[in-house]
């Protein structure tokens, strides 16, 4: 990665252009023709640098409601738990942590109701019912671009 | 709220732009709008709130951030907005949660902390703990990614 690469990284995180031709007016603010623009971010792409380039929303402003649920998940069981969490399309991130709660994922549905039920179905057929629901009270920060 | 017409700009929106002189244009024709008004639609729910960001996603790993840490603290009830604030200033900190404790479970701050290695996450742990004067805390780190995607909500 080079200097044009940051920049052009910081740029398209927090003032992607909403334009008809947003690569050719990201390319006026740094220098570069509208296809230089479009390589870049293709290569970026391609390096795994860039994960996608869209929209991200608050969920509860859809009438979407979300939490954070952690479960204590035996060694032996993490694959056959992880596979019944992930095929819920609403569970958005999941991952392994260093803790005796070791599988914390998240989970975003129409209602607590939604979820609560996936919930119970999980827990029915894994066996695993040490299951944490941790709907946020208050969100204090979002802000996931980054310097870099 | 949002109009059928929202919830399909939403619907392409939530995947990937086109690497395309004309992005906008081709999700407009596949939305069966022109390209003004999805423009317009795009900038309209941004500025109602809705949309939070529209932009690019790092993987924070090829990125340079090689480490993150969820940071969990036990804060006493009447101290959640002060303690929330002062951890939310800290730029390492990206997401930052009030949530309720559950049975044995006492932790009801969440914090999102990204560093170059986990020495440096502990160390911006140390760094809000002293600063929020907050000392029941404990680091999480990921060391296995399940699954990382976006919601698909319509």
């Amino acid at each position: 990665m080079d200097q044009t690469d940051r920049d052009l990284l910081n740029e398209i995180q927090s003032e992607f252009p909403i334009a008809p031709r947003p690569y050719l007016e990201l390319g006026k603010r740094l220098g570069l023709s509208e296809q230089e623009v479009i390589d870049r971010i293709k290569r970026l792409k391609e390096e795994g640098v860039i994960r996608r380039i869209g929209g991200n929303f608050h969920s509860s402003r859809l009438n979407f409601t979300s939490t954070l649920c952690a479960a204590r998940v035996p060694e032996d069981k993490i694959y056959q738990f992880v596979k019944a969490v992930n095929r819920h399309p609403g569970v958005t991130h999941n991952y392994l942590r260093n803790h005796d709660y070791n599988v914390w994922f998240t989970f975003i549905a129409r209602d607590m109701g939604v979820i609560e039920n996936a919930l119970e179905e999980i827990a029915r057929e894994t066996g695993v019912s040490d299951i944490l629901n941790l709907p946020a009270e208050k969100m204090f920060k979002i802000k996931v671009d980054f310097e870099v | 709220m949002v109009d059928e017409r929202d919830k399909k700009v939403i619907g392409l929106i939530q995947g990937d732009l086109p690497l395309r002189p004309r992005p906008f244009a081709l999700m407009a024709e596949r939305a069966g709008m022109s390209e003004g008004e999805y423009l317009e639609r795009i900038r309209d729910l941004k500025s109602r709130g809705i949309l939070r960001r529209f932009g690019a996603t790092l993987r924070h790993q090829e990125a340079g951030f090689s480490s993150n840490a969820m940071v969990a603290w036990v804060v006493p009830e009447k101290r959640i907005d002060e303690v929330g604030k002062i951890f939310a200033r800290f730029r390492e900190v990206t997401h930052c949660y009030h949530r309720r404790p559950m049975g044995q479970w006492p932790y009801n701050i969440y914090t999102m902390v990204h560093g170059s290695s986990r020495d440096q996450c502990y160390e911006i742990a140390e760094k809000m703990s002293k600063a929020a004067g907050v000392k029941d805390f404990t680091l999480l780190f990921s060391e296995k990614e399940f699954k990382k995607t976006s919601m698909s909500y319509f």
